[in-house]
């Protein structure tokens, strides 16, 4: 009895290996294809970079990007960064390749900056605020290659330092401007009942809900209208079925909109939206791709950010040693119109409240000591702070 | 009227998923072997099923599509499980360690798989699989809007998981001798049960609805999946203790646990609630501090199964 029950046990076993044997490898050749293709695709890159290279310099590529824990066509950061240098590299004819980690500690991102800075790297963009502390070590290890760091500033291990050498240049959004437009967007639509769901209260997410609530009233007091926002931090990015719970708990008691702000907990209000039939504001990169329910996102524009980065560099005019923050000043920030479903706000209307932005006549209060919004004066908005 | 419609689809979207994991939590400890695994094998489930919608999306849509998928999240749940059941009754190695291997090893397969084939670690997939209303059935006054709409065939599947599992358990020769293997395995084994035989069968149909139970639990909260199940397998744990090891006791706790969870989640929403003026985190709260009363009050005589945890060794005396 127990042969026989071992030996069923190891023939089973076997199948077993053989299924996952032939499994994992039908993912591996997809895999192999995938990447194949991927290579096809980086190697015809990497002929044009080259192509131009040879016009250009003899000593390798000049601009290099360093991935973070993404590939360059993440849809978010990397591939705004990547957009962003390609533009102006293939206007000007400059050699670029990018370059990535094989894991996403300081260590790996450091030794990657190096090999980049071999191939001939003389400006390196990092984007994400993962690169903070590798640059804190670049900047002074190769003082003759600049770095151009995306939503952060370089610090040390312990946030007890932080330094910014001449061959950097910080990039920071200011996230309250891109949540404003978005608010005044939606109640300029014809939307009065709000929602903000963000994840954790960090800097950049309570800006982008002071913003929102801002922009919304603003909207509200123009066309004499009361908006209602709901307000919460799910204190996590992550999606979970508490996050769409409240989600949906607001779509059902009349919420017409809610700005997912804080990563995946943006995924939960989409879930929630789907199920209720409503609307789903987006936010750092246009999310209109991952659901049909997005209106509009709060963007960033990072490809703009690095465009005007890399140009700076090659006028002579880098800003290097200071953190730049990119607004409407300088066309750092956003909505996507072309993907946007608005009813009634145009162009014009963007334009119009885009100008206002970026000619500092619209003062929005960005103060993050106090993240409830009990801080902000409103004048035609009330704000539910859910705790 | 509406609300309480409301309230109680909302629960049903906890307390599915933590029904059918925990009762396959049951299976495997009342054979005798402890699955703290729960949690890794709902990952592992939701991710190979995630990523199948993944693949299949355009293609296929609806709920032959969703059964393919909860198809392939129980075959991954079943054979994952094996790591865990040749770990701790062959090697006879310490359960909770191995189980603790599982949950470890799930997370980090899954994002390195998910990289591999598509580059970043989030699987989209496009949700056509809610029921707005069944038909005939969702028209039925009260019943109709409280189980039959906006709702997932997943709903009845794990309702249909708990009868079976109450029969199997009780009324079968193979409960019967499932249960005598956690109780006490050398009796079992004088009788002529196999107890090894009885234990693979536990573990592994735990894999199986722990699979599921991944796959159940991603498909109505998010638009991807992004290798986590946020606790929930800890949290069926929970539930089977509070459950005490019985399939109905297991459903009444997925209740209560779903419920309370919903209205602390959905509460700002709901306006009578949030006039009440108390805390949210004392909606937050109630599970837990009712898991521990209730424990308070049954350790004395815990139902849980007497050889569970301990290898099963022939020569034992």
């Amino acid at each position: 009895m127990k042969k026989k029950v071992l030996s069923a046990l190891l023939s089973v076993a076997m199948v077993a290996t053989m299924l996952v044997g032939c499994g994992s490898s039908e993912t591996a050749t997809t895999g192999t294809a995938t990447t194949e293709a991927a290579a096809t695709e980086a190697a015809t890159e990497a002929d044009t970079a080259e192509a131009t290279a040879s016009e250009a310099t003899a000593d390798g590529y000049e601009l290099a990007l360093v991935t973070d824990l993404g590939t360059i066509d993440d849809k978010s950061f990397n591939q705004g960064a990547w957009e962003g240098l390609t533009k102006y590299a293939d206007e000007n004819s400059i050699s670029y390749k990018y370059y990535q980690p094989q894991e996403g500690t300081t260590d790996a991102y450091i030794e990657t900056i190096g090999l980049a800075v071999e191939g001939g790297a003389k400006l390196v963009v990092c984007p994400g605020y993962l690169f903070e502390e590798p640059v804190y070590t670049v900047q002074d290890q190769y003082p003759d290659v600049t770095f151009i760091l995306l939503d952060g500033e370089p610090h040390n291990a312990d946030y007890s330092e932080y330094k910014t050498n001449d061959n950097v240049m910080a990039i920071l959004f200011q996230e309250d401007q891109p949540g404003y437009m978005a608010g005044y967007a939606a109640v300029k639509d014809g939307m009065t009942k709000l929602g903000f769901m963000g994840g954790m209260a960090v800097p950049a997410v309570i800006r982008y809900g002071y913003g929102f609530v801002q922009g919304a009233d603003a909207a509200a007091a123009e066309d004499g209208t009361n908006v209602e926002v709901m307000y919460n931090y799910t204190g996590a990015f992550a999606a979970t079925p508490e996050a769409q719970a409240m989600a949906a708990s607001w779509y059902q008691n009349g919420t017409e909109v809610i700005f997912g702000c804080g990563g995946a907990v943006g995924n939960s209000v989409m879930a929630a939206a789907e199920e209720a039939n409503a609307k789903v504001i987006g936010v750092d990169v246009d999310q209109a791709s991952e659901s049909a329910t997005v209106i509009t996102s709060a963007m960033k524009f990072l490809s703009n950010a690095v465009y005007d980065g890399v140009k700076a560099y090659y006028d002579g005019s880098f800003p290097g040693g200071a953190t730049t923050t990119f607004t409407a000043e300088n066309d750092g920030i956003g909505l996507p119109m072309e993907t946007s479903k608005f009813d009634k706000f145009t162009q014009e209307d963007y334009d119009a409240v885009y100008k206002k932005l970026a000619g500092g006549e619209v003062k929005i209060s960005n103060d993050v000591t106090d993240s409830t919004t009990a801080d902000l004066t409103l004048t035609n908005t009330t704000v539910s702070y859910v705790e | 009227m509406n609300v309480i419609y409301f309230i109680f689809q909302q629960t049903m979207f906890f307390s599915i998923p933590l029904m059918i994991v925990a009762l396959g939590g049951m299976f495997s400890e009342r054979s005798g072997i402890i699955n703290i695994a729960l949690e890794g094998i709902m990952t592992m489930g939701a991710f190979t099923s995630i990523l199948f919608l993944n693949l299949t999306g355009g293609k296929m849509s609806g709920q032959s599509q969703l059964l393919l998928a909860i198809v392939i999240s129980m075959v991954t749940g079943g054979v994952f499980s094996l790591f865990h059941a040749y770990a701790a009754i062959n090697m006879k190695a310490d359960q909770t360690i191995s189980g603790t291997a599982l949950n470890m090893f799930a997370p980090a397969f899954a994002i390195f798989v998910a990289r591999i084939i598509q580059g970043v670690q989030q699987i989209q997939f496009t949700n056509t699989f809610r029921i707005d209303s069944v038909p005939v059935l969702g028209s039925i006054p009260v019943i109709g809007p409280l189980f039959f709409k906006n709702t997932y065939i997943t709903t009845f599947i794990g309702v249909g998981i708990l009868i079976i599992s109450t029969i199997v358990l009780y009324r079968t020769k193979f409960g019967l001798r499932l249960r005598a293997c956690g109780e006490h395995p050398q009796a079992a084994d004088a009788a002529g049960i196999n107890v090894y035989h009885m234990q693979y069968a536990g573990v592994i149909i735990s894999g199986m609805l722990g699979g599921l139970g991944g796959l159940v639990f991603v498909v109505p909260t998010s638009t991807n999946f992004n290798a986590t199940v946020s606790g929930y397998g800890f949290l069926a744990l929970a539930v089977l203790i509070f459950g005490q090891w019985k399939p109905v006791k297991i459903m009444w706790a997925s209740l209560f646990f779903g419920l309370t969870k919903a209205i602390a989640a959905s509460y700002s929403g709901i306006a009578f609630l949030s006039n009440l003026g108390i805390p949210s985190y004392l909606f937050k709260m109630i599970p837990y501090i009712a898991t521990l009363v209730v424990l308070i009050f049954t350790s004395r005589n815990s139902q849980a199964p007497r050889a569970e945890g301990i290898p099963y060794d022939k020569g034992a005396r």
